[in-house]
């Protein structure tokens, strides 16, 4: 099967997604990305984004119900799917390999 | 707070429709987060750089998933389903294309032969590159005494040179007469028509010379221009310059051959020329003709004159009348004196290229015969007709049919095909049916052209239909053709509703008029051309059968112009000696006429025949008065005349024996000794007139006619012959029959019969193939009513009468249609011959009963074959 690759940002969006669990939607998974890591990323990558990962079948959205705030808009809450979910481990289970793979000279130059 | 309007703006406009509305939240509730983390200004920067990132121009002409796309009229798609749908309606209802594409291509060709003739009709004499400066000069002329007024094409020598000597818009004149001359070939001698013209004949008409300076070929009096045939024909080939022909001087009593130098070979003449040469001889005239002003009045030729291109063509006309005033002025006194006669001639222009249609002035003096533009209209309605009836037929079927596709059309749709659509299609298969007749139509001309050139004396080719213009006409035929016959059903059957068609199939079959109508119209236009024909047939059977009131069988006529008395009866002699021959007698050549005063002073028009005791004999002609002319009496060739029938009657005499009749040209007298029974002299085109018989010796003879006995035709045919030769070796020697040369008068009529016929055999024809398409149609849709009525014991007569009488009965109406129309037209037409029959009610009868028969047969196919299937079958398949 044909490994379905994800780029750095993908994954944090898509983990941010997984963390918010059902509250996942434009503005939550923004401020999420900006609080945990720390660094301000603008709504539009993450719009673009979104879009690109449920192309890719990583996620799915549904709409949801309309505030008033929003000016009686409505909106769009993402879950990740299966494939996403797979993708995710697949990413994390690559991590722990190279990690694991590392000579234990190398770790204690790092400082650990 | 609120962001920027514009930032707002431009997401509105190029955002991503499907997305716009939970973007446009996800900034709102994003900008008031900014506002109070990062303060308005930042808020406001964060916003607008964020929708501008957010921009999709693109987004809206994306093709969404989701939507269908409105169907495109003439996508490839839909155009190959269309074609594809045509093509196995078409092939699936065989029956019904054949008829169609039979009819059509039948109607298709009619009209592009007559489109072919037409076209070469009205482009006669256009080729000249002088036109439209070249005019014929016409002559009114009230004949001495003012008995009758005639119109003619026909000039003497004076008219050219003097008028373009007195009117300066007149650039140059060309004169132009064909008669018939001797010629020798070899020992042989032959007749030929040859053509007398102007040296300046070339730079007037625009005939290409093929070999041979055009300036000068025709300036000295011994040379000649021949034809591209005449060359091969004479000398095997066309580069014939420098070579010699002979010819007789015909206006000399000589038997000399004078030698003439060709200095010229023209190109074949178009086919669409007035003026078609094989010999062209320079015209010389010697001067004390020109000199002799009574040349006003004798008229033989035809004159062209080459305008300029400013002249007025009405003041030309008066400025030639008034010279001809001016110079005639002498001798129309004298000769108002001597004769006492109101002598006027008016002279007029006419357009070369109107002469060929022209009705009133005939191109004669060896120019092709003019053509009546009457046949052009009869043809073309003849055409129309066909067509027309082709077109009804389709339509015709077409709607009859569309019962059948009800549910194709209802289920288009409902997928979503529109009306336009559905027109499109349908007119997409009268457009691929018309296409296919077109093209058999191309094949039917070619094949049918050789016949049609010989009814109607041409000699067309499909090369002609490299025309620019004809090949418009014919795209235009087709194209009108095509939505002729698709219009109307198209849009009858795009305007189904598909409700109606998928559940209530029946409602749509309702009276239809219109197809009752059409049938109609078919039909009284095949019961006219019946009757026309029929009428034509009974009248040219009239004129050929009709007795002429002399006796033409048996009888050969021969040609020999200068006869001489003393040769007559050498040839008497020599003739008589075989015993086959039973009599021989001349005659002058030619039709001649004159006027003279009877009772002193009423002037009377005669034709005027120059025979001997002989004639009246041979031919069984009685004597109703008096007595014949007899060889025993000198003073009977010099005092004595005949005189027929309507000649007394139009004398006014009660007793004509003894009567003076006084020649008005050289005051001779003579005296009536019998009155000769009226005989159809001429053709029966011609109503009989008064006739005068002579036997005056300086009159010549032109012909002679002998009596053979029955079954002696070979040997003495064979002994005129030797003996002809033998005494005439310098003349040309040809024989006909008088009863056959009779018939051939009628030649005009016998081709309009069998053109009639034509179109008289192919609009029933196609009438016929279109009502039994509709009938079988009516038969299939009653095929279980016929099965109920068969079970329940109709009989097979009672349900063949039952499907044919709706048919009959239209059949019936055509011919109220059709009648009071065919009476008038052939009252018309019957008005132009003096003898004709009378229109009788045996020919509508006829006409009535033939077109029912017809109808009838064509209908009984389809309702026996109905009426004699099983009818549990149909009974069954409907479960």
């Amino acid at each position: 099967m044909k490994r379905a690759f994800l780029g750095e940002f993908e994954e944090v969006v898509l983990l941010t997604v997984a963390i918010l669990d059902e509250e996942a939607y434009g503005v939550t998974i923004t401020q999420e990305i900006e609080q945990k890591t720390g660094r301000t990323v603008g709504f539009s990558t993450v719009h673009t984004t979104l879009q690109r990962l449920e192309e890719k079948g990583f996620l799915s959205s549904r709409m949801g119900g309309a505030t008033a705030e929003r000016g009686g808009r409505r909106k769009r809450f993402f879950t990740v799917t299966a494939a996403g979910r797979r993708a995710l481990q697949e990413v994390k289970q690559v991590r722990e390999e190279l990690w694991g793979s590392l000579p234990p000279q190398t770790l204690q130059l790092m400082g650990n | 707070m609120k962001p920027p309007r514009w930032a707002n703006w431009l997401l509105e406009a190029f955002g991503h429709p499907d997305t716009r509305e939970e973007v446009q939240g996800d900034l709102l509730e994003l900008y008031d987060y900014w506002v109070q983390t990062v303060g308005k200004r930042r808020a406001d920067w964060r916003y607008s750089l964020n929708a501008l990132k957010l921009l999709r121009p693109l987004a809206k002409s994306k093709r969404s998933s989701a939507e269908y796309p409105p169907p495109f009229l003439l996508s490839p798609d839909m155009l190959r389903n269309y074609f594809t749908i045509a093509w196995r309606t078409l092939a699936h209802n065989k029956a019904y294309s054949l008829i169609n594409v039979v009819g059509l291509s039948i109607g298709l060709a009619a009209a592009m032969l007559i489109m072919l003739y037409t076209k070469d009709e009205v482009s006669y004499d256009r080729f000249h590159t002088n036109n439209p400066n070249i005019y014929r000069i016409t002559s009114r002329q009230i004949t001495p005494g003012g008995v009758q007024e005639s119109v003619a094409g026909n000039t003497g020598y004076f008219q050219g040179p003097t008028f373009t000597a007195g009117i300066p818009a007149i650039r140059a004149f060309v004169r132009f007469q064909g008669h018939q001359n001797d010629m020798k070939q070899g020992n042989e001698v032959k007749s030929q028509q040859v053509f007398l013209t102007d040296s300046n004949f070339f730079s007037v008409f625009s005939f290409p010379l093929l070999s041979g300076n055009p300036k000068t070929a025709l300036t000295n009096p011994n040379s000649v221009v021949i034809s591209e045939e005449m060359a091969e024909k004479q000398f095997s080939t066309t580069d014939a310059l420098g070579k010699v022909i002979f010819f007789k001087d015909s206006y000399s009593d000589s038997s000399q051959f004078k030698p003439y130098t060709v200095t010229g070979v023209a190109r074949r003449s178009p086919q669409n020329s007035s003026i078609k040469f094989d010999v062209l001889l320079p015209m010389v005239i010697k001067p004390e003709v020109m000199a002799d002003r009574n040349n006003w009045f004798n008229i033989f030729l035809n004159t062209f004159v080459l305008l300029r291109p400013d002249a007025r063509v009405h003041k030309v006309g008066a400025q030639m009348n008034r010279i001809y005033l001016a110079d005639a002025r002498e001798t129309i006194k004298a000769m108002a004196e001597k004769y006492g006669m109101k002598n006027n001639v008016e002279y007029a222009l006419q357009p070369f290229t109107h002469m060929h249609l022209s009705k009133e002035l005939p191109a004669d003096n060896g120019l092709v015969d003019s053509s009546n533009p009457t046949y052009s209209f009869i043809l073309s309605g003849i055409a129309l007709f066909i067509l027309t009836i082709a077109c009804i037929n389709f339509v015709n079927l077409t709607i009859a049919r569309s019962l059948k596709r009800a549910k194709e059309i209802g289920i288009r749709k409902i997928v979503g095909g529109g009306r336009y659509q559905l027109t499109v299609q349908f007119l997409g298969e009268s457009f691929l049916l018309c296409f296919c007749a077109f093209a058999f139509a191309l094949i039917l001309v070619q094949l049918v052209l050789p016949t049609f050139n010989q009814l109607s004396n041409k000699a067309l080719s499909l090369s002609y239909l490299f025309d620019a213009r004809l090949v418009a006409g014919y795209v235009a035929l087709f194209l009108t053709t095509g939505l002729l016959a698709g219009f109307y059903p198209a849009l009858v059957l795009s305007g189904y509703s598909p409700v109606q068609t998928l559940y209530s199939l029946n409602r749509l079959s309702g009276k239809n008029y219109l197809q009752k109508s059409l049938v109609v119209l078919q039909f009284a236009i095949a019961s006219f051309l019946i009757i026309g024909t029929l009428t034509i047939y009974s009248q040219f059977n009239y004129l050929t059968t009709k007795s002429l009131g002399y006796d033409d069988k048996q009888v050969i006529s021969v040609d020999k112009s200068g006869l001489k008395r003393s040769e007559l009866k050498l040839l008497r002699e020599e003739l008589l000696k075989q015993p086959g021959i039973m009599a021989i007698s001349p005659k002058n050549g030619g039709r001649w006429g004159t006027i003279a005063r009877v009772n002193g002073e009423t002037q009377l028009d005669f034709q005027y025949e120059t025979i001997d005791p002989t004639y009246l004999p041979i031919f069984r002609i009685p004597i109703v008065k008096g007595r014949n002319f007899s060889a025993d009496l000198p003073t009977d060739s010099t005092q004595s005349i005949l005189v027929n029938e309507t000649f007394v009657k139009k004398a006014g005499w009660k007793h004509p024996l003894g009567q003076v009749v006084d020649f008005w040209y050289n005051n001779e007298k003579y005296r009536v000794v019998g009155v000769v029974k009226d005989h159809h002299y001429a053709s029966l085109n011609e109503s009989i007139g008064p006739q005068l018989f002579t036997m005056k010796p300086t009159n010549g003879f032109g012909k002679f006619f002998v009596k053979i006995k029955p079954n002696t035709e070979t040997a003495s045919l064979r002994h005129i012959t030797k003996t002809f030769r033998q005494l005439f070796p310098t003349t040309p020697y040809a024989y006909k029959f008088l009863d056959v040369e009779n018939r051939s008068k009628y030649e005009a009529e016998a081709k309009w019969k069998q053109i009639m016929l034509f179109g008289a055999v192919l609009t029933i024809f196609i009438s016929c193939i279109g009502l039994f398409g509709l009938a079988t149609l009516a038969a299939e849709r009653r095929i279980k009513e016929i099965g109920i009525r068969k079970v329940l014991g109709a009989s097979v007569p009672s349900l063949v009468q039952l499907l044919s009488s709706d048919f009959l009965k239209l059949v019936g109406l055509s011919f109220i249609v059709a009648f009071p129309a065919a009476w008038y037209a052939i009252d018309k037409w019957l008005q132009n011959y003096p003898y004709r029959i009378d229109i009788s009610a045996w020919t509508f009868v006829t006409a009535a009963i033939l077109a029912i028969l017809i109808a009838l047969i064509t209908i009984s196919i389809q309702s026996i074959r109905a009426a004699l299937t099983n009818p549990i079958q149909p009974l069954r398949a409907g479960e």
